[in-house]
């Protein structure tokens, strides 16, 4: 039985397996019922409902016995030690034994299969959001803040999990509950009554402290958690602090919130302490009225020494899975609220529509793009100038098909800030804002897109196609964490003559011999300890071991030194000869390699030739050699 | 692809691995093959758990002496640390045993004087109707204390608690502000981040919630115990004797369970840390296809934690069923022993009562206990990777010198990263003062490193910089910011307020109007006038945002104030964003000016601009001069400014 991490097969992406044996995948992907959260919470659960219904099963068999101890208690007492009688003795006590032991055993198997179901739920959320991740691709970031998607993969779905566990957990304690009240009631009506009436009622009295209690802590993680965002803070400008001074600052304003923090803490103790105290006093006067109302039971000869203690027994038990029932109701409701976020993310669809007749991209086709009249020849170095650099970036993202970073992200949670009513308006209108959203991505991805290749439009080609054949590495590309190879060689389909081509075209042997072990060098989560040129040298040499039919680089060196640029620029031809790149930048290293440079003003490519025709003009001199002009004339003299 | 490139590469074939299927972490030993009778599986199941177990023992190991990162603190270092801590409320501490051990034996009444009516009740005593009233006001009256005391001891160890871990992130926090210069410029953030965020919760969980249970639940423990033995030296037996039980299997358990639960904290954060990537780069895995790879990554990551899961698992199945044994049957055998006991008069029917329900009061608080102790154990070991920080030898050692002048040398400057390996090979280095120099040359050439010698921040394997005559490594840090400063492409905007964001390097001297001067000479005066709270208005995450042009204004103007008479500028241009620029350049050269300057440039018309250029290539300066005498020299610099200028 494998029950965690389950294989998920979902959003277009395969379930994977590790291990030795190839287990059998699910071959028809999972759709989450998305209508509302509780149908997403019933739909997690029920998707390792097996395990679900053994551990409710074994959480039956741990409390009811649990709660019928004080029972065989009450009898051996009475009919044993009581009677004096060593063989009922030994019967009763031998029968309480067995009694503990099915109650052990259940709660050790309940364990396993409670840790396993909440694993299942937690894990499956992590990989539906890392799936839904990846389907979405690069319109998840322009749409939802990131950090928010991971909160629900790590957080959200341990909340998940956790309800889960707590569930079955509720359900075998409302059981118990019913089984002892069945008991209670026949020992003593009376008494019964008293401990089923008043055992609800202490937990329900406990309820109104726990609101001062649950604000008093929130008041405190909000501190803390400011506290933390100053270390961090601290660490990430410690070069600064060290470098330059402030350390005394700093130092005093993190102790300053480390105090408020303490108080704050402070103030929740007397709560948490006043909740704590007020269990024990609900308990203590249980216990009392048991020993009031029994005792008098006991005299008037209603009732045995044995049975009297029995009552003791179940009072302090039924404590326990009232609370587990009330815990569930609780952990439900911020449950609820977490499946709201969890389906705010997976219920966003990518927006594209795949074409009805798909054509394949044509091979060796003239690049177009319609907007801006930008073109770039079959197998050639095309570089962009434009003064302003977010119009090159622009144009490569219609280039490689990618919708534009206009609008702002929605987020997924309503500011904890809000209760009740005010919580759910805001909701509403983040749902809102976010079906919005979609329907303006949605008609920004259909119809015809504007750019061709060879004439036939982007949107004709099915995208898979699109990114396969067309890649753009944008200015933001990332480095991921991992070995040497594998950020070079991500698909793992290179030689490794094709890699080292690639890593000597960018200049990046330095790199290669900076990270000990060589390919095998592991390279640290979003390249750090590689300074800014680096990263982007391996960024480039990535991109260049791909071999992409079309390359789309923007700023490529923008953080490499000039005598590493002209190196790149020189080797980068050679490397990509006849195939087709296109590439953003000012730098005059570059613009003297290209085949064609294309000037870009506002938007609009306005001329094109190559970079010494382009020279002559004053609009494209002054944006390739900003400050330098007033030299150029010198220098240009002396160099004749 | 020239001669030198291939010679670097000479480890590629040895290192390049051939595509290969699953992955190191997950060896084929962990997984079930589901073959063979229930003997064999469970056999395999054992050895799964011993597979396991090596493997938790082997990274916990590794996390204890991290080969990279900062040290980690000895298990004595951590205990002065906290006699330390302890020791400076030695009163609190006191009320605190006090109250707790009050709370405790005022709970152990009450079975008592259960006991008694019992006794009273099953002989019939005539007179128990009549008392019964003021037997169960008395109860009552108990319980009403015992709330009290307990209230009282909760809160006072909850404070305690608190107290202690304000006291212990503070200290910690200056000893990360006390760090070596050279460590911070060289160790990525990454460690320290984790010690900052995540252990000092771990270690806030064991001050607040597992310190002041342990005490609560200890004092219970005891006391109920204590109670017991007085009710009946012959019922304890069984409790006592289940105490050892329940010892052995805390001692096995413990021993393992930190191992086991560090190691499944670290498979969560390897499974956090692709997945971060994936989800903030979605675009570029979009780019590259890797959407397939990436679920991989993470489907086996997640595979990791569950497999660290599982032996955390059976690790607390097997302490369950320990303990269980060890805590449920003492009653059983306690009920045995009382039927002798009553039959010989040892014992009343009372007695027996009262001891059956102190041993069942027992077990939630030895429950309590070891699951405290657990949490104790990793806030112990969180300590000793946040004590770890203060441990970090210092790199400067003071020389009673006062440097005369502002005259920078450098002389015969090696220096290695690792051992064998020199980045710069005897480099000199005479710096005019009030010059520009600029330092070009390929990435990987030293220039860098060279930057960082005349800075101060690394000091050289050979030969010394001087500054007016004295080593630069011989000047405590305070003297050396006055001096020189490194400038590097970072302009981090700290939480706080502009203020604070710029006295920086005279923080116990500069008075506001300082501050203006300084934002004055940026430039930047108008736009911090504009702001709502001005000087005092708060920056940095979570607070006013600053546009890039203002966050490097407010670099700029630390630099003001500081008012070094060297500035080494370290990919400067980067500092200056192209978008801009244009805003930047009166308020770059405010600051530069008057001041000597080395700028290592990534853009030659930096290099143009200044007075000296030195070109350095593997570790060593193979041009030195001005602009025109570099081209007459027609080597290495004026080919690259002929393919930038042509």
């Amino acid at each position: 039985m494998k029950t965690f991490p389950p294989r998920v097969f979902a959003f277009g992406l395969p379930a994977t397996h590790e291990g030795p044996r190839p287990l059998p995948l699910p071959t028809t992907p999972e759709t989450p019922d998305l209508r509302g959260p509780a149908h997403f919470l019933w739909w997690l659960l029920m998707q390792c409902r097996g395990i679900f219904w053994l551990t409710t099963v074994l959480a039956v068999f741990w409390y009811v016995p649990a709660g019928l101890s004080p029972w065989f208690l009450g009898r051996t007492l009475d009919a044993g030690v009581g009677a004096h009688d060593v063989g009922q003795t030994l019967l009763w006590a031998g029968l309480l034994l067995v009694n503990l032991t099915i109650s052990s055993l259940a709660g050790t198997l309940m364990h396993t299969t409670g840790v396993a179901q909440w694993l299942n739920v937690y894990f499956r959320g992590i990989l539906l959001v890392n799936r839904k991740a990846m389907q979405l691709g690069h319109n998840l970031p322009r749409r939802t803040p990131t950090g928010e998607v991971l909160s629900v993969a790590m957080s959200d779905s341990d909340i998940f999990g956790a309800v889960g566990e707590v569930m079955t957990r509720a359900i075998a304690s409302a059981l118990a509950v019913l089984v002892v009240a069945v008991v209670v009631l026949q020992e003593s009506t009376r008494l019964g009554l008293v401990v089923l009436v008043a055992a609800p009622l202490m937990v329900m009295l406990s309820w109104p402290l726990l609101r001062p209690l649950s604000e008093a802590r929130m008041r405190q993680r909000t501190l803390s958690s400011t506290l933390t965002g100053m270390a961090t803070d601290i660490v990430a400008g410690l070069r600064i602090l060290r470098g330059i001074g402030g350390e005394r600052t700093f130092g005093d304003n993190y102790a300053r919130q480390s105090q408020d923090v303490r108080h704050a803490s402070n103030r929740a103790a007397p709560w948490q302490a006043g909740v704590d105290a007020l269990a024990s006093l609900m308990s203590g006067g249980l216990m009392v009225m048991v020993t009031w109302l029994g005792t008098r039971e006991v005299l008037a000869g209603q009732l045995t020494p044995g049975q009297l203690v029995s009552f003791f027994g179940f009072a302090v038990f039924l404590v326990s899975p009232i609370q587990t029932i009330f815990m569930f109701l609780n952990r439900w409701n911020q449950a609820r609220v977490s499946a709201e976020k969890a389906i705010g993310l997976l219920g966003q669809s990518p927006p594209w529509t795949e074409p009805t007749n798909p054509v394949d991209l044509p091979v060796g086709g003239e690049i177009v793009d319609e907007k801006s009249g930008f073109r770039a020849r079959p197998g050639e170095l095309t570089v962009i100038v434009s003064g302003r650099p977010d119009d090159s970036a622009r144009l490569a993202d219609r280039l490689g098909r990618y919708l534009p970073e206009e609008d702002e992200t929605v987020a997924l949670a309503a500011d904890s800030d809000l209760r009740g009513r005010a919580a759910r308006k805001e909701r509403a209108r983040l749902r809102e804002l976010r079906r919005e959203q979609m329907a303006r991505d949605r008609e920004r991805a259909s119809g015809r897109w504007g750019v061709t290749v060879g004439g036939v439009d982007l949107s004709e080609v099915p995208l898979e196609q699109v990114r396969e054949r067309i890649v753009v590495s944008d200015a933001q590309a990332a480095v991921f964490a991992g070995s040497l190879q594998s950020l070079v060689d991500p698909l793992g389909r290179a030689s490794r003559e094709q890699a080292e081509a690639a890593l000597v075209t960018a200049s990046a042997e330095d790199v290669y011999d900076a990270v000990p072990g060589g390919w095998a060098g592991v390279i640290d989560e979003k390249g750090r300890g590689l300074s800014g040129g680096q990263r982007q040298r391996l960024v480039l040499a990535r991109a260049l071991t791909l071999d992409p039919e079309v390359l789309v680089l923007v700023e490529p060196t923008s953080a490499v030194d000039a005598h590493t640029e002209a190196r790149i620029a020189e080797r980068l031809p050679g490397h990509r000869e006849g195939r087709t790149t296109v590439l953003t930048t000012v730098s005059p290293l570059w613009l003297r390699r290209a085949d064609r440079v294309v000037l870009m003003t506002d938007g609009q490519c306005i001329a094109t030739g190559t970079h010494e025709e382009l020279f002559e003009r004053s609009d494209y001199r002054r944006i390739v050699a900003r400050g330098l002009e007033e030299d150029m004339d010198k220098e240009e003299a002396a160099d004749e | 692809m020239s001669e030198l490139s291939v010679d670097l590469l000479a480890s590629s074939a040895q290192t390049w691995a051939a595509p290969r299927e699953g992955r190191a972490d997950l060896p084929d030993e962990l997984f079930a093959t589901h073959s063979g009778g229930p003997i064999r599986r469970l056999m395999d199941l054992r050895s799964r758990y011993l597979v396991r177990q090596r493997r938790a023992e082997e990274w916990f190991r590794a996390s204890r002496a991290p080969d990279r990162g900062l040290p980690v603190a000895s298990n004595a270092e951590v205990w002065r640390f906290l006699r330390q801590l302890v020791g400076r409320r030695p009163w609190m501490l006191v009320a605190m045993l006090v109250v707790n051990a009050g709370a405790a034996v005022v709970g152990v009444l009450l079975p008592g004087l259960l006991g008694r009516i019992i006794d009273r009740a099953a002989v019939g005593d005539p007179s128990l109707p009549r008392e019964l009233g003021w037997l169960v006001l008395l109860a009552a009256g108990i319980i009403v204390i015992q709330v009290a005391l307990q209230f009282a001891a909760r809160a006072i160890t909850a404070i305690f608690g608190n107290e202690l871990l304000a006291r212990a992130r503070e200290s910690i926090v200056r000893s990360v502000l006390r760090l070596p210069l050279s460590r911070v410029e060289s160790a990525s953030s990454g460690d320290l981040v984790t010690r900052v965020t995540r252990d000092v919760s771990v270690m806030g969980e064991a001050a607040q919630w597992a310190l002041p249970q342990m005490m609560i639940s200890g004092a219970v423990v005891t006391i109920t115990l204590t109670a017991l033995v007085v009710t009946s030296p012959l019922l304890a037996l069984p409790n006592l004797l289940a105490l050892v039980l329940f010892a052995a299997v805390a001692v096995w358990y413990l021993r393992r369970s930190l191992p086991g639960y560090i190691t499944e904290g670290g498979a969560y954060s390897s499974l956090n840390t692709p997945l971060t990537e994936s989800v903030d780069a979605a675009r570029t895995v979009e780019a590259l296809g890797l959407q397939r790879r990436r679920t991989r990554i993470t489907d086996g990551d997640a595979e990791v934690c569950g497999q660290a899961e599982r032996y955390t698992m059976t690790l607390r199945n097997l302490l369950f069923t320990g303990t269980d044994t060890a805590l449920k049957t003492p009653l059983v055998i306690l009920l045995a022993l009382g039927v002798f006991g009553v039959r010989n008069d040892w014992v009343t029917l009372g007695q027996v009562a009262t001891a059956a329900l102190y041993s069942q009061q027992l077990v939630g608080p030895m429950d309590l206990m070891l699951h405290t102790i657990d949490r104790m154990q990793s806030g112990m070991a969180s300590t000793a990777r946040l004590l770890g920080i203060a441990t970090v030898p210092h790199d400067r050692s003071a020389v009673p010198e006062k440097p005369v002048g502002q005259h920078m040398v450098g002389s015969d400057l090696r220096f290695a990263y690792r051992e064998g390996h020199d980045v710069l090979h005897g480099v000199d280095l005479d710096l005019r003062p009030g010059e520009r120099l600029a330092i070009v040359g390929p990435s990987g050439s030293g220039k860098s490193t060279l930057g960082r010698l005349l800075a101060g921040i690394n000091g050289p394997r050979t030969g010394a910089v001087t500054v007016g005559g004295v080593n630069v490594m011989g000047l405590p840090l305070d003297d050396l910011r006055t001096q020189v400063a490194l400038v590097t492409q970072e302009h981090h905007v700290f939480v706080g307020s502009i203020r604070d964001n710029i006295i920086l390097a005279r923080e116990d001297t500069a008075d506001d109007a300082q501050v203006w001067t300084a934002l004055e000479a940026v430039e930047a005066s108008d736009w911090v006038r504009a702001l709502p709270d001005g000087l005092d208005t708060l920056v940095g995450s979570g607070n006013t945002k600053l546009t890039p042009a203002q966050a490097q204004q407010v670099a700029l103007a630390r630099l003001v104030i500081a008012d070094p008479h060297t500035l080494v500028l370290d990919e400067a241009t980067s500092l200056i964003d192209p978008r801009t620029a244009r805003h930047l350049e009166g308020s770059m050269s405010a600051l530069l000016t008057g001041r000597t300057v080395v700028a290592i440039a990534h853009r030659l018309h930096t290099a143009h601009d200044a007075d000296r250029i030195a070109v350095v290539i593997d570790g060593q300066i193979a041009e030195l001069g001005s602009h025109d005498e570099l081209m007459a020299l027609g080597g290495e610099y004026a080919a690259l400014w002929r393919a930038w200028t042509s």
